[in-house]
């Protein structure tokens, strides 16, 4: 079956609360959903959350790439058989990547996913048959956003409140070592804590940190040094006993390897829309297993339930995964795009999704209300 | 367990809500009065099921007041009560909207869905009860220092009739007496459950959020440029 239609939707969905951390202060998600059509008329949904301080790319940038290099490489164009994912996954084409954008990621990823999406609706049959689950239910872990320490810890005491038991605080700021030993004291001692830094240390300051905090048992800092840094990375990893994740040096799998070579990470954060949707994502996985790296399946925040719908399936798939973020839904969504609820329940558990395709059900009504830009790119007359 | 934390958070947010620009624009006749009537009965239609949730958990010392409230929503509190799901259907009416009638209780019956069918947060049903207490009792204690306010400017600026504003002056009257005795419920609900201060307040405060009144009234608000 040819691809003949595709709609583009730039979300801008109000948060019901801001979240911030160093990097940035956010109270609108700011996503692109991408609606692919076939000729018989099944559709799919994938979805792409740009960002400048992660790939470089925008809204703008990826609804200009979808419209003007990835749509028209794909259209009228058969989806191949649901046989294999990768397979399916390399009906999107390699694209060329614009000055100042790292990769054209949330792109790639939002085609992907519609494309899966699509090709596993017309047949009738769950991401289970590509990604077979090895789980049965996904745990969440929550996250402290910045702002003063008084609100971390009334955060944190909300983590706690619902059962999570892992948390991420995030941090980045002057009063680093406060802010971690008021949120440690507010989740107790049995929740495992992490922290995002965001890039926003540099490597005495990563050090500091770090020494100060580590009696309160950190399971793992995540982007301590801005991306670009791979030696420094390693030089923190020989000086800490805390686990260093990376999250904005990974984008592609090329930082995989320089990252792998360089001994400069104990655990990759694998977003699908950073790494360029499923495929990639696996083979950043698979990278990382060979080489005795740590997983995380990390999220965007404010994305939708597709691409929480795409993080879940990941992280019931991967073999070994150390935490898994995302599936806030209404948790932090004013309104979020499918009937079915991706949002975790108690203790941040959440099942996984068996329906057709990515498991959800997309309300196209929704996705034109909560559009700010809506772009039909179709073949047919 | 002490209510002053509790009555403080719900003062500071009905502050915020009548100092919102959207509630200004409610009282100086620049509001968007059919959207905000809509969010009203959206919100409220489906009290009685709440209420009747809230009763069958009840503790002891609250039982009577939520017994009392339950019937109240049914119109069985007193003769010639109406209930209180009719109230509102009769405001939608009054305003010109009863041809989104149904449509605004179909989005009610989706709210009830989902509060049903998502996942649940909480681990107990005792920490449910307490966030569907909270938010119950928010809103009493909200409308009994708002409502009249509110209706008064429905009055002046979109022409309404006291008999369809009932809804409103009843609850400007009777949640004076029911917004005190819902504090006491919410210390007995916790004293009765066993539950720390903290952990109880860790609930309300996540059950409400920042704004509960404004985005159940006048929904989501985008802020310009707030993305980067």
């Amino acid at each position: 079956m040819r691809l003949v239609g595709a709609t583009l939707y730039a979300l801008r969905i109000p948060f019901i609360e801001a979240f911030s951390h160093s990097a940035t202060d956010r109270r609108v998600s700011e996503s692109v959903v991408v609606r692919v059509r076939d000729e018989a008329g099944t559709v799919g949904y994938g979805e792409g959350a740009p960002r400048p301080y992660v790939t470089g790319e925008t809204v703008e940038t990826l609804l200009d790439h979808l419209a003007r290099d990835l749509w028209p490489r794909v259209a009228e164009r058969a989806l191949p058989p649901v046989t294999d994912l990768a397979r399916l996954a390399g009906f999107v084409p390699e694209t060329p990547c614009d000055a100042g954008i790292v990769a054209p990621h949330a792109a790639r990823a939002a085609l992907e996913l519609a494309a899966l999406d699509c090709a596993l609706r017309r047949v009738g049959r769950p991401m289970a048959a590509l990604l077979p689950p090895r789980r049965q239910r996904v745990m969440y872990s929550g996250v402290v956003t910045a702002g003063s320490i008084e609100r971390a810890v009334q955060h944190a005491r909300r983590m706690r409140a619902v059962g999570m038991r892992h948390v991420k605080v995030k941090v980045g700021f002057d009063d680093d070592v406060a802010r971690i030993t008021a949120v440690r004291e507010a989740l107790g001692s049995e929740v495992s804590l992490r922290l995002d830094a965001n890039g926003a240390w540099t490597l005495e300051r990563a050090v500091e940190v770090l020494d100060a905090v580590t009696p309160l048992g950190i399971a793992a800092v995540e982007q301590p040094l801005p991306r670009g840094r791979v030696n420094d990375l390693a030089r923190l990893r020989a000086e800490t006993t805390v686990p260093v994740m990376v999250d904005e040096s990974l984008v592609t799998e090329a930082d995989a390897d320089a990252l792998i070579e360089a001994k400069a990470a104990d655990l990759f954060n694998i977003r699908v829309s950073k790494c360029g949707g499923l495929a990639r994502s696996l083979a950043i996985a698979a990278r990382a297993a060979a080489a005795g790296i740590g997983v995380q399946v990390g999220s965007q925040v404010g994305e939708t339930a597709i691409l929480a719908a795409a993080g879940r399936h990941l992280a019931a798939a991967l073999p070994d995964v150390e935490f898994v973020e995302g599936s806030f839904g209404t948790l932090l969504l004013a309104e979020d795009v499918a009937v079915e609820s991706v949002r975790f329940g108690h203790r941040g558990e959440a099942s996984l999704l068996t329906g057709p395709g990515l498991g959800i059900r997309v309300v196209e009504a929704r996705l034109r209300r909560l559009a700010i830009d809506v772009r039909d790119l179709t073949t047919e007359g | 367990m002490k209510t002053t934390t509790i009555r403080q958070s719900f003062e500071r947010q009905v502050e915020a809500f009548t100092a919102s620009a959207e509630f200004q624009a409610l009282e100086t006749g620049h509001a968007d009065y059919e959207a905000f009537l809509e969010n009203v009965a959206r919100a409220h239609l489906k009290s009685p099921q709440l209420v009747a949730f809230l009763y069958a958990l009840a503790p002891p010392a609250a039982a009577p007041t939520l017994q009392a409230n339950l019937l109240e929503e049914l119109g069985l509190g007193a003769d010639g009560e109406r209930p209180h799901p009719a109230l509102l259907a009769e405001l939608i009416r009054a305003a010109g909207l009863g041809h989104r009638l149904q449509d605004i209780e179909a989005r009610a019956a989706d709210d009830i869905r989902r509060i049903v069918t998502d996942p649940l947060l909480y681990g107990t049903l005792r920490d449910v009860g307490l966030a569907a207490l909270a938010e119950i009792v928010a809103f009493e204690f909200m409308l009994s220092r708002v409502a009249g306010r509110i209706a008064r400017a429905l009055a002046q600026h979109r022409g309404l009739p006291a008999a369809a504003l009932e809804w409103f002056t009843h609850h400007s009257e009777v949640d004076v007496r029911h917004a005190e005795q819902g504090l006491a419920d919410l210390a007995a609900y916790v004293v009765y459950y066993d539950m720390t201060e903290d952990e109880a307040l860790a609930i309300v405060e996540l059950a409400l959020r920042d704004d509960v009144f404004a985005r159940r009234y006048f929904g989501y608000r985008s802020p310009a440029g707030a993305a980067r």
